[in-house]
Protein backbone atom coordinates (compact mmCIF):
# COMPACT_ATOMS: atom_id res chain seq x y z
CA UNK A 1 0.00 0.00 0.00
CA UNK A 2 2.48 2.15 0.83
CA UNK A 3 4.57 4.27 -1.68
CA UNK A 4 7.24 6.75 0.21
CA UNK A 5 10.72 5.68 -0.40
CA UNK A 6 12.17 2.38 0.42
CA UNK A 7 13.53 3.97 3.88
CA UNK A 8 10.06 5.39 4.70
CA UNK A 9 11.97 8.62 4.87
CA UNK A 10 9.35 11.56 4.04
CA UNK A 11 10.59 15.42 2.89
CA UNK A 12 12.77 16.49 5.11
CA UNK A 13 10.93 18.87 7.72
CA UNK A 14 7.51 17.54 6.03
CA UNK A 15 5.85 17.70 9.90
CA UNK A 16 7.16 21.20 10.81
CA UNK A 17 6.29 22.66 7.92
CA UNK A 18 2.88 21.53 7.01
CA UNK A 19 2.32 22.28 10.82
CA UNK A 20 3.04 26.21 10.12
CA UNK A 21 1.06 26.81 7.53
CA UNK A 22 -1.88 24.39 8.66
CA UNK A 23 -1.81 26.59 11.97
CA UNK A 24 -2.08 29.48 9.71
CA UNK A 25 -4.49 28.78 7.53
CA UNK A 26 -7.03 27.56 10.46
CA UNK A 27 -6.10 30.82 12.42
CA UNK A 28 -7.69 32.80 9.59
CA UNK A 29 -10.44 30.49 9.84
CA UNK A 30 -11.31 30.38 13.69
CA UNK A 31 -10.03 33.85 14.62
CA UNK A 32 -6.67 34.91 15.62
CA UNK A 33 -8.04 35.01 19.29
CA UNK A 34 -8.23 30.73 18.90
CA UNK A 35 -4.66 30.21 17.55
CA UNK A 36 -4.68 27.57 20.40
CA UNK A 37 -7.75 25.75 18.81
CA UNK A 38 -5.91 25.91 15.32
CA UNK A 39 -2.47 24.42 17.37
CA UNK A 40 -4.75 21.75 18.70
CA UNK A 41 -6.65 20.89 15.57
CA UNK A 42 -3.17 20.05 13.21
CA UNK A 43 -1.45 18.86 16.62
CA UNK A 44 -4.24 15.93 15.96
CA UNK A 45 -4.05 15.44 12.47
CA UNK A 46 -0.15 14.96 13.12
CA UNK A 47 -1.51 11.99 16.02
CA UNK A 48 -3.47 10.85 13.86
CA UNK A 49 -0.80 10.16 10.96
CA UNK A 50 1.37 8.63 13.82
CA UNK A 51 -1.51 6.18 15.26
CA UNK A 52 -2.53 5.21 11.60
CA UNK A 53 0.47 5.51 9.09
CA UNK A 54 2.47 2.80 11.29
CA UNK A 55 0.41 0.26 10.33
CA UNK A 56 -1.54 1.61 7.17
CA UNK A 57 1.33 2.62 5.30
CA UNK A 58 2.62 6.06 4.58
CA UNK A 59 -0.16 7.85 2.38
CA UNK A 60 0.96 8.79 -1.55
CA UNK A 61 0.51 12.11 -0.93
CA UNK A 62 1.13 13.04 3.40
CA UNK A 63 0.55 16.86 3.26
CA UNK A 64 -2.49 16.12 1.43
CA UNK A 65 -3.29 13.82 4.11
CA UNK A 66 -2.61 15.81 7.22
CA UNK A 67 -4.40 18.56 5.70
CA UNK A 68 -7.59 16.56 4.90
CA UNK A 69 -7.64 15.25 8.53
CA UNK A 70 -7.05 18.55 10.12
CA UNK A 71 -9.92 20.23 8.18
CA UNK A 72 -12.36 17.84 8.87
CA UNK A 73 -11.54 17.78 12.55
CA UNK A 74 -11.97 21.67 12.17
CA UNK A 75 -15.08 21.77 10.49
CA UNK A 76 -16.66 19.16 13.42
CA UNK A 77 -15.44 21.87 15.60
CA UNK A 78 -16.88 24.47 14.12
CA UNK A 79 -20.60 22.73 13.84
CA UNK A 80 -19.95 21.92 17.49
CA UNK A 81 -19.79 25.82 18.17
CA UNK A 82 -20.96 27.88 15.61
CA UNK A 83 -19.42 30.77 17.41
CA UNK A 84 -16.19 29.96 16.36
CA UNK A 85 -16.13 30.39 12.70
CA UNK A 86 -18.88 31.74 10.51
CA UNK A 87 -20.41 30.17 7.50
CA UNK A 88 -17.90 31.91 5.11
CA UNK A 89 -15.39 29.82 7.01
CA UNK A 90 -17.44 26.84 6.97
CA UNK A 91 -18.06 26.92 3.31
CA UNK A 92 -14.55 27.25 2.80
CA UNK A 93 -13.38 24.27 4.48
CA UNK A 94 -16.27 22.20 2.95
CA UNK A 95 -15.58 23.13 -0.55
CA UNK A 96 -15.27 20.62 -3.06
CA UNK A 97 -12.03 18.29 -2.62
CA UNK A 98 -9.64 20.88 -1.45
CA UNK A 99 -6.22 19.14 -1.14
CA UNK A 100 -2.77 21.30 -0.63
CA UNK A 101 -1.86 19.72 -4.07
CA UNK A 102 -5.07 21.91 -5.52
CA UNK A 103 -2.64 25.21 -6.90
CA UNK A 104 -5.12 27.12 -5.60
CA UNK A 105 -4.80 25.46 -2.25
CA UNK A 106 -1.26 25.81 -2.17
CA UNK A 107 -1.58 29.48 -2.54
CA UNK A 108 -4.40 30.14 -0.39
CA UNK A 109 -1.78 28.30 2.68
CA UNK A 110 1.25 30.29 1.28
CA UNK A 111 -0.90 33.80 1.76
CA UNK A 112 -1.90 32.35 5.01
CA UNK A 113 1.77 31.79 6.53
CA UNK A 114 2.80 35.08 5.16
CA UNK A 115 -0.18 37.24 7.15
CA UNK A 116 0.71 34.81 10.01
CA UNK A 117 4.67 35.67 10.07
CA UNK A 118 3.31 39.78 9.74
CA UNK A 119 0.89 39.15 12.50
CA UNK A 120 3.60 37.55 15.01
CA UNK A 121 6.34 40.47 14.10
CA UNK A 122 3.57 42.81 14.73
CA UNK A 123 5.26 46.02 16.41
CA UNK A 124 3.42 46.04 19.36
CA UNK A 125 4.98 42.59 20.02
CA UNK A 126 8.86 42.57 21.94
CA UNK A 127 11.28 40.97 19.47
CA UNK A 128 11.85 37.94 21.54
CA UNK A 129 7.98 37.42 21.85
CA UNK A 130 8.04 37.40 17.65
CA UNK A 131 10.56 35.07 17.47
CA UNK A 132 9.25 32.63 19.79
CA UNK A 133 5.84 32.92 18.09
CA UNK A 134 6.96 32.95 14.34
CA UNK A 135 8.90 29.55 15.13
CA UNK A 136 5.99 28.46 17.20
CA UNK A 137 3.05 29.00 15.03
CA UNK A 138 5.17 29.30 11.25
CA UNK A 139 7.61 27.21 12.21
CA UNK A 140 5.98 24.46 13.34
CA UNK A 141 8.45 24.08 16.07
CA UNK A 142 7.36 23.05 19.63
CA UNK A 143 8.54 24.49 22.77
CA UNK A 144 11.01 22.56 24.08
CA UNK A 145 12.47 23.03 20.36
CA UNK A 146 12.58 26.87 20.50
CA UNK A 147 13.97 26.42 24.51
CA UNK A 148 16.80 24.39 23.08
CA UNK A 149 17.53 26.17 20.50
CA UNK A 150 17.68 29.72 22.40
CA UNK A 151 19.40 27.77 25.50
CA UNK A 152 16.55 28.96 27.23
CA UNK A 153 13.98 27.46 29.77
CA UNK A 154 10.98 25.59 28.40
CA UNK A 155 8.60 27.74 30.90
CA UNK A 156 10.10 30.77 29.78
CA UNK A 157 9.20 30.08 26.65
CA UNK A 158 5.96 28.40 27.38
CA UNK A 159 4.39 31.73 29.70
CA UNK A 160 6.16 34.08 26.74
CA UNK A 161 3.96 32.72 24.49
CA UNK A 162 1.17 32.38 26.15
CA UNK A 163 1.47 36.03 27.05
CA UNK A 164 1.81 36.68 23.58
CA UNK A 165 -1.38 34.75 22.66
CA UNK A 166 -3.28 36.99 25.35
CA UNK A 167 -1.52 40.06 23.54
CA UNK A 168 -3.21 38.94 19.84
CA UNK A 169 -6.79 38.41 21.61
CA UNK A 170 -6.38 41.96 24.08
CA UNK A 171 -4.76 44.55 21.17
CA UNK A 172 -7.54 42.24 18.45
CA UNK A 173 -4.55 41.94 16.21
CA UNK A 174 -5.92 40.43 12.93
CA UNK A 175 -4.35 38.54 10.03
CA UNK A 176 -5.35 41.52 7.90
CA UNK A 177 -2.33 42.66 5.99
CA UNK A 178 -1.43 46.07 7.06
CA UNK A 179 -0.70 48.87 3.98
CA UNK A 180 0.95 51.75 4.11
CA UNK A 181 3.24 53.40 6.20
CA UNK A 182 2.17 50.49 8.63
CA UNK A 183 3.10 47.59 6.13
CA UNK A 184 6.31 49.20 5.90
CA UNK A 185 6.96 49.10 9.27
CA UNK A 186 5.99 45.60 9.73
CA UNK A 187 7.86 44.71 7.15
CA UNK A 188 11.03 46.15 8.61
CA UNK A 189 10.21 44.17 11.86
CA UNK A 190 9.70 41.05 10.02
CA UNK A 191 13.10 41.35 8.43
CA UNK A 192 14.56 42.03 11.49
CA UNK A 193 13.36 38.59 13.38
CA UNK A 194 13.96 36.68 10.36
CA UNK A 195 17.81 38.06 10.82
CA UNK A 196 17.87 37.46 14.57
CA UNK A 197 16.42 34.17 13.82
CA UNK A 198 18.98 33.06 11.19
CA UNK A 199 21.88 34.54 13.22
CA UNK A 200 21.20 32.57 16.52
CA UNK A 201 21.37 29.59 14.21
CA UNK A 202 24.55 30.97 12.20
CA UNK A 203 26.44 31.42 15.44
CA UNK A 204 25.85 27.69 16.49
CA UNK A 205 29.00 25.52 16.67
CA UNK A 206 29.67 21.74 15.90
CA UNK A 207 28.54 19.74 18.57
CA UNK A 208 25.72 21.76 19.09
CA UNK A 209 22.14 20.86 19.40
CA UNK A 210 21.23 20.08 15.53
CA UNK A 211 18.07 22.38 16.18
CA UNK A 212 20.13 25.64 16.35
CA UNK A 213 21.07 25.02 12.56
CA UNK A 214 17.83 24.50 11.68
CA UNK A 215 17.41 27.83 12.62
CA UNK A 216 18.99 29.13 9.45
CA UNK A 217 16.74 26.91 7.59
CA UNK A 218 13.87 28.02 8.86
CA UNK A 219 15.10 31.47 8.38
CA UNK A 220 16.21 31.15 4.72
CA UNK A 221 12.15 29.42 4.10
CA UNK A 222 10.75 32.12 5.84
CA UNK A 223 12.63 34.85 3.92
CA UNK A 224 11.87 33.21 0.48
CA UNK A 225 8.21 33.56 1.07
CA UNK A 226 8.25 36.93 1.65
CA UNK A 227 10.52 37.19 -1.10
CA UNK A 228 8.23 35.16 -3.40
CA UNK A 229 5.19 37.88 -2.75
CA UNK A 230 3.73 40.52 -3.81
CA UNK A 231 5.19 42.72 -1.19
CA UNK A 232 8.36 41.60 -1.55
CA UNK A 233 10.60 44.85 -1.64
CA UNK A 234 14.72 44.57 -2.95
CA UNK A 235 15.77 44.63 0.65
CA UNK A 236 13.83 41.69 1.15
CA UNK A 237 16.10 39.56 -1.75
CA UNK A 238 19.16 41.19 -0.03
CA UNK A 239 18.23 39.38 3.12
CA UNK A 240 17.59 36.17 1.29
CA UNK A 241 20.91 36.51 -0.85
CA UNK A 242 22.55 37.57 2.48
CA UNK A 243 21.31 34.45 3.91
CA UNK A 244 21.58 31.79 1.44
CA UNK A 245 25.47 32.77 0.77
CA UNK A 246 25.97 32.47 4.29
CA UNK A 247 24.67 29.53 5.04
CA UNK A 248 26.48 28.04 1.72
CA UNK A 249 29.55 28.15 3.25
CA UNK A 250 28.31 26.32 6.39
CA UNK A 251 29.38 22.60 5.45
CA UNK A 252 32.85 24.24 5.01
CA UNK A 253 33.33 26.28 8.33
CA UNK A 254 34.74 23.05 10.60
CA UNK A 255 37.04 20.50 9.32
CA UNK A 256 36.98 16.46 9.40
CA UNK A 257 38.48 16.74 13.27
CA UNK A 258 35.53 19.92 14.06
CA UNK A 259 38.22 22.50 14.18
CA UNK A 260 37.34 25.88 12.94
CA UNK A 261 38.41 26.91 9.52
CA UNK A 262 38.66 30.35 8.84
CA UNK A 263 36.98 31.50 5.51
CA UNK A 264 39.70 31.91 3.26
CA UNK A 265 41.25 28.47 4.08
CA UNK A 266 37.85 26.68 3.81
CA UNK A 267 37.37 24.08 1.01
CA UNK A 268 35.16 25.75 -1.52
CA UNK A 269 34.09 22.42 -3.13
CA UNK A 270 32.67 22.41 0.20
CA UNK A 271 30.10 25.17 -0.10
CA UNK A 272 26.73 24.28 -0.86
CA UNK A 273 26.17 25.32 -4.66
CA UNK A 274 22.24 25.14 -4.71
CA UNK A 275 22.47 27.65 -2.06
CA UNK A 276 24.81 29.91 -3.53
CA UNK A 277 22.90 29.82 -7.00
CA UNK A 278 19.74 31.09 -4.74
CA UNK A 279 21.98 33.84 -2.99
CA UNK A 280 23.12 35.16 -6.25
CA UNK A 281 19.36 35.46 -7.66
CA UNK A 282 18.02 37.08 -4.33
CA UNK A 283 21.60 39.35 -4.61
CA UNK A 284 20.20 40.34 -8.48
CA UNK A 285 16.68 40.88 -7.56
CA UNK A 286 18.17 43.22 -4.66
CA UNK A 287 19.45 45.65 -7.44
CA UNK A 288 15.76 46.78 -8.52
CA UNK A 289 15.52 50.61 -7.28
CA UNK A 290 17.87 52.46 -5.35
CA UNK A 291 17.27 51.34 -2.14
CA UNK A 292 20.63 49.90 -0.22
CA UNK A 293 20.10 49.03 3.18
CA UNK A 294 22.48 46.77 5.83
CA UNK A 295 21.02 43.69 3.96
CA UNK A 296 22.37 45.12 0.90
CA UNK A 297 26.21 46.12 2.16
CA UNK A 298 26.15 42.31 4.10
CA UNK A 299 25.25 40.67 0.74
CA UNK A 300 27.32 42.53 -1.26
CA UNK A 301 30.46 41.19 0.98
CA UNK A 302 29.01 37.74 1.39
CA UNK A 303 28.86 37.79 -2.56
CA UNK A 304 32.24 38.70 -3.12
CA UNK A 305 33.58 36.04 -0.48
CA UNK A 306 31.44 33.50 -3.04
CA UNK A 307 32.72 34.92 -6.29
CA UNK A 308 36.39 34.13 -5.74
CA UNK A 309 37.51 30.99 -7.36
CA UNK A 310 40.23 30.26 -4.22
CA UNK A 311 41.46 32.62 -1.70
CA UNK A 312 44.16 34.77 -3.74
CA UNK A 313 41.28 36.17 -5.75
CA UNK A 314 39.34 37.89 -2.75
CA UNK A 315 38.76 41.19 -4.24
CA UNK A 316 39.52 42.78 -0.98
CA UNK A 317 39.50 45.88 -1.40
CA UNK A 318 36.05 46.08 -2.97
CA UNK A 319 34.76 44.10 0.60
CA UNK A 320 36.59 46.91 2.38
CA UNK A 321 34.12 49.32 0.05
CA UNK A 322 30.88 47.52 1.39
CA UNK A 323 32.13 47.35 5.24
CA UNK A 324 32.76 51.38 4.62
CA UNK A 325 29.33 51.76 3.57
CA UNK A 326 28.12 48.86 6.39
CA UNK A 327 30.01 51.26 9.08
CA UNK A 328 27.89 54.35 7.31
CA UNK A 329 24.85 52.66 8.30
CA UNK A 330 25.62 50.98 11.13
CA UNK A 331 28.60 52.59 13.06
CA UNK A 332 28.52 49.20 15.44
CA UNK A 333 31.88 48.06 17.09
CA UNK A 334 31.20 44.54 15.93
CA UNK A 335 31.02 45.59 12.68
CA UNK A 336 34.18 47.72 12.96
CA UNK A 337 35.82 44.74 14.36
CA UNK A 338 35.28 42.88 10.67
CA UNK A 339 35.86 45.77 9.18
CA UNK A 340 39.45 45.99 10.54
CA UNK A 341 40.30 42.65 8.93
CA UNK A 342 39.60 44.11 5.33
CA UNK A 343 41.26 46.57 6.32
CA UNK A 344 44.31 44.11 6.77
CA UNK A 345 44.15 42.70 3.85
CA UNK A 346 43.80 46.23 1.95
CA UNK A 347 45.94 48.30 3.79
CA UNK A 348 48.54 46.18 5.73
CA UNK A 349 48.00 44.71 9.38
CA UNK A 350 49.33 48.24 11.02
CA UNK A 351 46.74 50.39 10.26
CA UNK A 352 44.30 47.38 10.93
CA UNK A 353 45.50 47.54 14.70
CA UNK A 354 45.76 51.41 14.67
CA UNK A 355 41.93 50.99 14.13
CA UNK A 356 40.96 48.69 15.96
CA UNK A 357 42.90 50.55 19.01
CA UNK A 358 39.67 52.94 18.81
CA UNK A 359 37.53 49.90 19.96
CA UNK A 360 39.33 49.04 22.78
CA UNK A 361 37.53 50.67 24.84
CA UNK A 362 34.12 49.91 23.91
CA UNK A 363 31.71 48.27 26.63
CA UNK A 364 30.14 45.61 24.14
CA UNK A 365 33.45 44.14 23.29
CA UNK A 366 34.98 44.03 26.51
CA UNK A 367 33.92 40.02 26.93
CA UNK A 368 34.26 39.60 23.11
CA UNK A 369 37.03 36.61 22.70
CA UNK A 370 37.14 38.04 18.56
CA UNK A 371 38.54 41.86 19.45
CA UNK A 372 41.63 39.85 21.30
CA UNK A 373 41.66 36.85 18.36
CA UNK A 374 41.78 39.50 15.56
CA UNK A 375 44.82 41.81 17.76
CA UNK A 376 46.58 38.71 18.12
CA UNK A 377 46.35 37.58 14.59
CA UNK A 378 47.32 41.43 13.48
CA UNK A 379 50.04 41.52 15.58
CA UNK A 380 50.97 38.06 14.61
CA UNK A 381 51.55 39.01 11.45
CA UNK A 382 53.72 42.34 11.80
CA UNK A 383 56.07 39.56 13.85
CA UNK A 384 55.24 40.60 17.44
CA UNK A 385 54.64 36.93 18.55
CA UNK A 386 55.00 37.81 22.12
CA UNK A 387 52.27 40.89 22.43
CA UNK A 388 50.04 38.01 19.84
CA UNK A 389 50.36 35.40 22.27
CA UNK A 390 49.44 37.49 25.39
CA UNK A 391 46.29 38.50 23.22
CA UNK A 392 45.09 34.94 22.18
CA UNK A 393 45.86 33.79 26.23
CA UNK A 394 43.51 36.61 26.96
CA UNK A 395 41.22 35.72 24.60
CA UNK A 396 41.24 32.27 25.68
CA UNK A 397 40.07 33.40 29.00
CA UNK A 398 36.54 34.83 27.37
CA UNK A 399 33.31 32.83 27.26
CA UNK A 400 33.75 31.27 23.25
CA UNK A 401 32.97 27.35 22.06
CA UNK A 402 35.54 24.59 22.12
CA UNK A 403 36.41 24.78 18.28
CA UNK A 404 36.81 28.22 19.19
CA UNK A 405 38.95 27.47 21.85
CA UNK A 406 41.01 24.93 20.12
CA UNK A 407 41.58 27.10 17.40
CA UNK A 408 42.83 30.16 19.51
CA UNK A 409 45.60 27.42 21.20
CA UNK A 410 46.75 26.73 17.32
CA UNK A 411 47.15 30.21 17.05
CA UNK A 412 48.56 30.81 20.21
CA UNK A 413 51.13 27.72 19.20
CA UNK A 414 52.40 29.33 16.13
CA UNK A 415 53.18 32.42 18.29
CA UNK A 416 55.55 30.21 20.25
CA UNK A 417 56.76 28.15 17.66
CA UNK A 418 60.60 30.52 16.42
CA UNK A 419 59.38 30.02 13.03
CA UNK A 420 55.68 30.75 13.29
CA UNK A 421 53.46 30.60 9.99
CA UNK A 422 50.07 31.85 9.59
CA UNK B 1 8.88 -20.39 9.32
CA UNK B 2 5.61 -19.42 11.86
CA UNK B 3 3.49 -16.58 12.08
CA UNK B 4 3.47 -14.44 14.95
CA UNK B 5 1.73 -11.71 16.41
CA UNK B 6 2.86 -8.46 17.64
CA UNK B 7 0.19 -6.46 19.62
CA UNK B 8 0.78 -3.13 19.97
CA UNK B 9 -0.18 -1.24 23.26
CA UNK B 10 0.13 2.74 23.38
CA UNK B 11 -0.69 5.60 25.22
CA UNK B 12 -2.46 7.49 22.95
CA UNK B 13 -1.59 11.08 24.85
CA UNK B 14 1.68 10.27 24.91
CA UNK B 15 2.17 11.12 21.12
CA UNK B 16 0.46 15.02 21.65
CA UNK B 17 3.71 15.77 23.65
CA UNK B 18 5.80 15.34 20.53
CA UNK B 19 6.78 18.24 18.41
CA UNK B 20 5.94 17.92 14.91
CA UNK B 21 9.58 17.12 13.52
CA UNK B 22 9.63 14.56 16.32
CA UNK B 23 6.25 12.66 15.15
CA UNK B 24 7.77 12.74 11.24
CA UNK B 25 11.19 11.00 13.20
CA UNK B 26 8.64 8.74 14.83
CA UNK B 27 6.48 8.30 11.30
CA UNK B 28 9.82 7.42 9.72
CA UNK B 29 10.99 4.69 12.11
CA UNK B 30 7.74 3.27 12.14
CA UNK B 31 8.07 3.21 8.03
CA UNK B 32 11.34 1.39 7.84
CA UNK B 33 10.47 -1.50 10.53
CA UNK B 34 7.09 -1.99 8.54
CA UNK B 35 9.10 -2.02 4.93
CA UNK B 36 11.04 -4.81 6.12
CA UNK B 37 10.39 -8.56 4.52
CA UNK B 38 8.84 -10.38 7.32
CA UNK B 39 6.01 -8.22 8.13
CA UNK B 40 2.76 -10.34 6.30
CA UNK B 41 0.33 -7.85 7.42
CA UNK B 42 -0.90 -4.79 9.82
CA UNK B 43 -3.68 -3.29 10.90
CA UNK B 44 -4.66 -0.45 12.87
CA UNK B 45 -7.82 -0.71 15.33
CA UNK B 46 -9.59 2.13 15.73
CA UNK B 47 -9.62 4.79 18.29
CA UNK B 48 -12.95 4.10 19.98
CA UNK B 49 -11.92 1.24 22.50
CA UNK B 50 -15.29 -0.36 22.14
CA UNK B 51 -17.46 -2.40 24.51
CA UNK B 52 -16.61 -5.74 26.06
CA UNK B 53 -19.50 -8.15 26.25
CA UNK B 54 -19.84 -11.09 29.12
CA UNK B 55 -22.49 -12.94 30.71
CA UNK B 56 -22.33 -13.41 34.23
CA UNK B 57 -22.79 -16.48 35.77
CA UNK B 58 -26.97 -17.06 35.82
CA UNK B 59 -27.57 -13.05 34.45
CA UNK B 60 -27.68 -11.85 31.15
CA UNK B 61 -25.38 -11.27 28.50
CA UNK B 62 -24.11 -7.43 28.86
CA UNK B 63 -21.77 -4.76 27.17
CA UNK B 64 -19.38 -2.94 29.54
CA UNK B 65 -17.20 -0.14 28.68
CA UNK B 66 -13.71 -1.72 26.75
CA UNK B 67 -11.51 -3.37 29.60
CA UNK B 68 -8.98 -0.11 29.30
CA UNK B 69 -10.75 2.83 30.45
CA UNK B 70 -9.01 2.14 33.79
CA UNK B 71 -5.78 1.88 32.16
CA UNK B 72 -3.59 4.31 29.84
CA UNK B 73 -2.42 1.90 27.29
CA UNK B 74 -4.68 0.97 24.85
CA UNK B 75 -4.62 -1.69 21.44
CA UNK B 76 -3.63 0.34 18.81
CA UNK B 77 -2.85 -2.00 15.90
CA UNK B 78 -1.19 -5.40 15.49
CA UNK B 79 1.34 -7.25 12.60
CA UNK B 80 1.41 -10.19 11.79
CA UNK B 81 5.21 -11.13 11.03
CA UNK B 82 7.43 -14.51 9.81
CA UNK B 83 10.30 -15.51 11.78
CA UNK B 84 11.65 -19.19 12.46
CA UNK B 85 10.55 -19.49 16.15
CA UNK B 86 9.55 -17.64 18.91
CA UNK B 87 12.90 -16.24 20.00
CA UNK B 88 13.19 -14.94 16.65
CA UNK B 89 10.25 -13.10 16.55
CA UNK B 90 10.82 -11.43 19.96
CA UNK B 91 14.28 -10.78 18.52
CA UNK B 92 12.98 -8.75 15.41
CA UNK B 93 9.94 -7.01 17.58
CA UNK B 94 12.82 -5.56 20.47
CA UNK B 95 14.05 -3.82 17.25
CA UNK B 96 10.38 -2.21 16.74
CA UNK B 97 9.98 1.19 17.23
CA UNK B 98 7.44 1.31 19.57
CA UNK B 99 9.56 0.47 22.34
CA UNK B 100 11.79 3.67 22.13
CA UNK B 101 8.37 5.90 21.84
CA UNK B 102 6.93 3.86 25.53
CA UNK B 103 4.65 1.18 24.01
CA UNK B 104 4.08 -2.15 24.62
CA UNK B 105 4.18 -5.16 22.70
CA UNK B 106 2.50 -8.35 23.06
CA UNK B 107 3.87 -11.24 20.52
CA UNK B 108 1.87 -14.42 20.24
CA UNK B 109 2.68 -17.43 17.94
CA UNK B 110 -0.53 -17.95 15.61
CA UNK B 111 -1.42 -21.54 16.41
CA UNK B 112 -0.52 -24.21 13.96
CA UNK B 113 1.80 -22.04 11.58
Amino acid sequence: MSTATETGALIEHLFRHQAGRMVAYFTRLFGPAHIDLAEETVQQAMVRALQTWPYQGVPENPGAWLFRVARNSAIDAIRRDKSLAGDEALAEMTSADSSPSDPLIEEQLRDDELRMIFMCCHTDLSRETSVALSLKTVGGFSVREIARAFLSEDTAVAQRLVRAKRQIREHGMSLDMPTGDELKRRLDSVLEVIYFIFNEGYAAHEGQDLIRQDLCTEALRLGSLVAASSISTPRVHALVALMALQAARLPARVDQAGDLVLLEKQDRNRWDRSLIGLGFYHFDQSMAGDEVTEYHAQAAIAATHARAGDSESIEWPLILEFYDQLFAMNPSPVVALNRAVAVAKVHGPAQALAEIKQLEQEQKLQQYYLLLAVRGHLLLELGRAAEAADNFRAALELPCSEPERRFMRRRLDACEAPLASK
Amino acid sequence: MSLYMLLLYDDPKHWGTLSPEEMQKAVEKYGAWTKKSFTKDSARLAEDVGRVLRRPKGGQARSTDGPYSETKEVLGGYYTIEAANYEEAVKLALEHPHLEYGGTIEVRQVWGT
